[in-house]
Formats: C-alpha cells, structure tokens, sequence
C-alpha cells in the first residue's frame, strides 16, 4: 500500500520551547489514522506542519509525494482541511459558502448532494453564524470534503459535542470514503474511528499501533488483592499461582483487576511525561 | 473550475451584498456620510469657493475623495482584521487558490463601497445641493479614472494596514489619527493654501492629496487652477504619485497577507480565544 502521509524525525521548536521531538508517521491510502494524546502534546502542530501551515525545524515530511512547505495549488486541491473551531464567514449562507468553496476545486460535489447527506439541507438558506455547534461542525466537514480531497485533515472535530451528536459525527466520518488522518484527546473516539492509533507525549511518538496492538502494548499493571495485602503487577496469573502455593489453597478474598485500556492510556501518558 | 478572477469577482459580490444585507453600520455609513454632505451643503454650498465655484462643488471633491481614501484604509483594514480575528483568511489560505481569490474579492467589494458611496452622495448633491456636475466628456474622463486609481492606490496599502492589525479594535484605534491628519493636510476639505507650505509639500507625498487634486481637475473649471500649489493642473504628477502607491501596495500587501496567514494557524487562534 503506498504511503499518503510519511514523516521521520520532525521536529519543531518555537523559541527554546521543542514542540516536537522527533515524529515518525506514515499514513497509508484508505486507512484512518488517529493522532491521540493531551492538550499540548503536539496534535494541531503536526497537523499544521503537515497542511503547509508551518514549517518544521527539521525532519522529512511528505503528504501526497510533496513536501507540504512547497504544496502548490494543485497539491492542495488534493486535501481537505477541518482545523479547530472554525467561525469564519458568520454572515455568509450556508449553501453560498458551500458553493463558493467548491468553485476553487476542479471536480467538486454538487453542494445540494453533499448537504443532505450532512443533514444540513434545511439550513441551506440559513446564515452560518446561527448554525449550532454540531450544525457548524457538520459545515466545516462538508467544505473540508467539497473537493473530493485524497487525504482529509480533521482536528479535534468533536470536541465540545454532547454524547449524541459525537455519535453521530463518528457515523458521518466512517462514512466518508476517503484517507482521513485526525487528531484527538479522546481515546474512545480514536477507537472509534481509527485503523491505526499513534499516541503523542510531550512531542514525541509513545506508541504507535492497531487499536488492539496499542491495548496490548501499552497495557498497566494489574492489581492483586487478598486479605493478606496488595500488589501491582504485570504478570497477574503468576503471582496469584504463587499466592496459591504460599497458602497451599485458596487464596482468602483473592481478586485481580485488569486496568481499562483507557486507565492504560492514562497512566501511560503519565510515565511518558514523567 | 472556475478563473481565479471571476472567483474573486464572485466573492467580492457575495461579501458586498452580505455587507449590505447585514451590516448595520454598512448602512449607517452610507446614510450618515451622504447626510452630513448634504446638511453641510445645504448650509453653506450656496457661498462662492473662489475661481467662479460654488462651495457645494468643492465640498462634493472632498468628499469624495475623503470616501476614497477612508474606505481603501480605514474600513478595508478593519474589514480584513475580522476576516482574520474570524478565520476566514486561514480558510481560504487552505484551498487552492485562496489567497488571490480573497485578496480580489475584498478588492472588489471595496471598490463596490466606493462606488455606491460616491454615486449616491453625487447624486443627491446635484439634484439637492447645486453641486455642478463635470462640465465635459473630457472632465467625466478625468473624474473616471481619478476615482479607479484613486481607490486603486489606496486598497492595497488598506490590505497591508490590515494584514498587520491584531484585531479590529485596535485596527481603528491605530489608524483613525493618522487618516484623519492625512485628510487635513491634504486639502480636500480645508484649501491647501491656507496651511504652511512645509504641510502642502508632506501632503504632496501621499495619494490622498493627488487624488483631491485630479478630481478637482474634473469638477472645477480652468480658472480654479490658480488656486493650486502649482497654479495649474499636474494631472500627470497626480497619475505618477498614485500609480507609484498602487504598485508599492500590490508588492507588500499579498506578501503580507501570506505571511500574516503563515503565522496565524488554528493553534494561534485558540489560543487567543483562551
């Protein structure tokens, strides 16, 4: 499969601050590819980085075979971009904008289509500043997809939304029919959504895998309690074979648990930050 | 796929009829600009302006150029710092050819303002005020294109000023003084004549000055000449000093503007709304 997206070793300082620490990344055709990490960890610059937006202190980027700093107009007709909370053109309808962002794409969707299917074809007439959150989120996806983009950017796209609509949004990303790469602080939504997870720490790649690989992979230790005492391990079977042995039968009140990939998650990202 | 040109006409219109629908203020400039013209020529157009004018006509020059010039650099920089405070520039930055189609359209939609602006109030003084219309084809002539390269010279360097606002507020903050002295000195309301010389020889550098002078070329007759810096008319001085402008402008301002856009990424933008 070839390769959309390919980074290695990118990196980004403002100042003396490092920002990215050494990116590696590599976005295939088709697949959806979640960027999961916290606030600050370096999501949106990547994404920046690699939209042409910013220029990186180092390292090799291509999107789409061009180096994102020299994407001319052909090669940005071939992406789509959702940044972060967009609220640009208030007073424009919805349709006009629609429309006009279109005619700067050679083949585009017809904006009627891609309306209804966004379940915005009521709101075509309505001005884009009285759209709701979820309503405005939906727009912004639609001019990111108008051009038939290959590679669509999606930053943080739910971020804000209450459980229904982020359901809802989930459905509408699965069924768009291109290579999306997105970034998130939500790992259920990563799940969700992504063929492929890269967590991002403080600037650099913590780990990088199949939603399954990354639960394998990052997995924290268990807890093992009995009335005897307390322990954490990685290896719980062992010890409660051991615990066994010691009391030569059961073990009194015995009771293992395995952490939740989302406590994984969590107490990875506190290790990779510690 | 549509020219980038007639795209950038397509977005002027839609900005300038959203403009007109929408903004209040749009409106309110249109209705109080011409409505204090026409109360201050009511009032005292009837006294002569020497050189056989009435003061009615030498007030419709300085208004006019007065709209000229306050539209290309005081309400486009206004206008652009919203559209970058709202994300709009960072849009369009993201799609192909965006930032020549905005840079068009706002072109467009100012010399729109422009000429709704001076075609009313020219209107309502001729039939309310006695303002003497251009007396011939030659003079219709010189008025034409006094007011292209007028707006001309003016709307590019409105673009840089607006490239380099942080955000309207301070946008009007910063360059209400300055136009306001520009307009002065430049003898479009006040005879140049009646200030030092030493002020008339600073006016003489910018396009506001040169811009009152060649439309004064076109409404007053040969006589008033006598009345000007140089005792006749300079229309190719006046062509030369703003044609000068017009390129300085078309130089910096795109420049600017991708430079500015460079710099205000969707990280920036939260950032700021923190």
């Amino acid at each position: 499969m070839d390769a959309v997206v390919n980074v290695r070793g990118l990196r980004m300082s403002y100042g003396p601050h490092e920002v990215l620490r050494g990116i590696d990344l590599e976005v295939r055709r088709g697949e959806t590819v979640a960027l999961l990490g916290p606030n600050g960890a370096g999501k949106t610059t990547t994404l920046e980085v690699l939209e042409g937006f910013r220029l990186p202190s180092a390292g090799e980027v291509e999107v789409l075979g061009v180096d994102p700093a020299r994407g001319d107009d052909a090669w940005r007709a071939r992406i789509g971009v959702v940044l972060q909370n967009w609220r640009d053109h208030p007073r424009w309808q919805v349709e006009k904008l629609l429309g006009h962002v279109a005619a700067h794409y050679p083949n585009p969707w017809r904006t009627g289509e891609l309306l209804d299917a966004l379940g915005l074809s009521g709101k075509a007439t309505a001005k884009v500043g009285q759209l709701s959150g979820g309503q405005r989120r939906r727009l912004d996806v639609a001019l990111g997809v108008v051009g038939r983009p290959e590679l669509l950017f999606l930053d943080e796209p739910t971020t804000g939304f209450d459980p229904e609509a982020r359901r809802e949004f989930h459905d509408l990303v699965r069924g768009l029919d291109t290579t999306i790469l997105l970034t998130t602080h939500d790992l259920a939504e990563a799940e969700r959504l992504a063929d492929r997870i890269t967590v991002l720490v403080e600037g650099h790649v913590a780990v990088s895998g199949t939603p399954a690989e990354l639960a394998a992979a990052v997995r924290a230790p268990s807890r093992v309690r009995w009335r005897g005492g307390c322990e954490l391990t990685d290896d719980p079977s062992r010890l409660a074979w051991e615990l066994h042995q010691r009391y030569g039968g059961p073990v009194p009140d015995l009771e293992i648990r395995r952490p939740t990939l989302e406590e994984s998650y969590l107490s990875l990202i506190d290790r990779s930050a510690a | 796929m549509n020219g980038t040109l007639s795209l950038g006409v397509r977005r002027g219109l839609i900005e300038q009829g959203t403009l007109l629908r929408d903004r209040k203020e749009a409106i309110g400039q249109l209705v109080g600009g011409v409505g204090v013209f026409l109360l201050l020529a009511l009032w005292m157009g009837g006294n002569p302006a020497g050189g056989g004018v009435s003061m009615a006509t030498f007030m419709a020059v300085g208004f006019t150029a007065f709209i000229v010039f306050s539209t290309g650099v005081n309400s486009l920089p206004l206008l652009i710092a919203a559209d970058r405070e709202e994300g709009a520039l960072l849009r369009l930055r993201a799609l192909p050819r965006g930032i020549p189609v905005y840079v068009t359209g706002r072109a467009v939609s100012v010399l729109c303002q422009i000429l709704l602006q001076v075609a009313v109030m020219l209107l309502a003084g001729v039939l309310v005020a006695g303002v003497r219309p251009p007396a011939s084809p030659q003079a219709w002539l010189t008025f034409g294109w006094a007011l292209v390269l007028g707006a001309l010279s003016v709307v590019p360097i409105g673009a840089a000023l607006g490239a380099m606002m942080s955000n309207p507020k301070s946008a009007a903050l910063v360059l209400g003084l300055p136009s306001m002295v520009l307009m002065l000195i430049s003898g479009v309301m006040i005879p140049v004549r009646m200030l030092p010389e030493v002020v008339g020889r600073i006016a003489q550098v910018f396009p506001l000055y040169w811009e009152g002078h060649a439309l004064r070329a076109a409404f007053l007759p040969q006589s008033a000449a006598a009345a000007e810096l140089g005792g006749t008319w300079q229309l190719g001085t006046a062509a030369t000093v703003m044609g000068v402008w017009t390129i300085a402008g078309m130089v910096l301002a795109p420049w600017l503007l991708r430079k500015v856009t460079r710099e205000e990424s969707g990280t920036r933008q939260a950032e700021r709304r923190i």
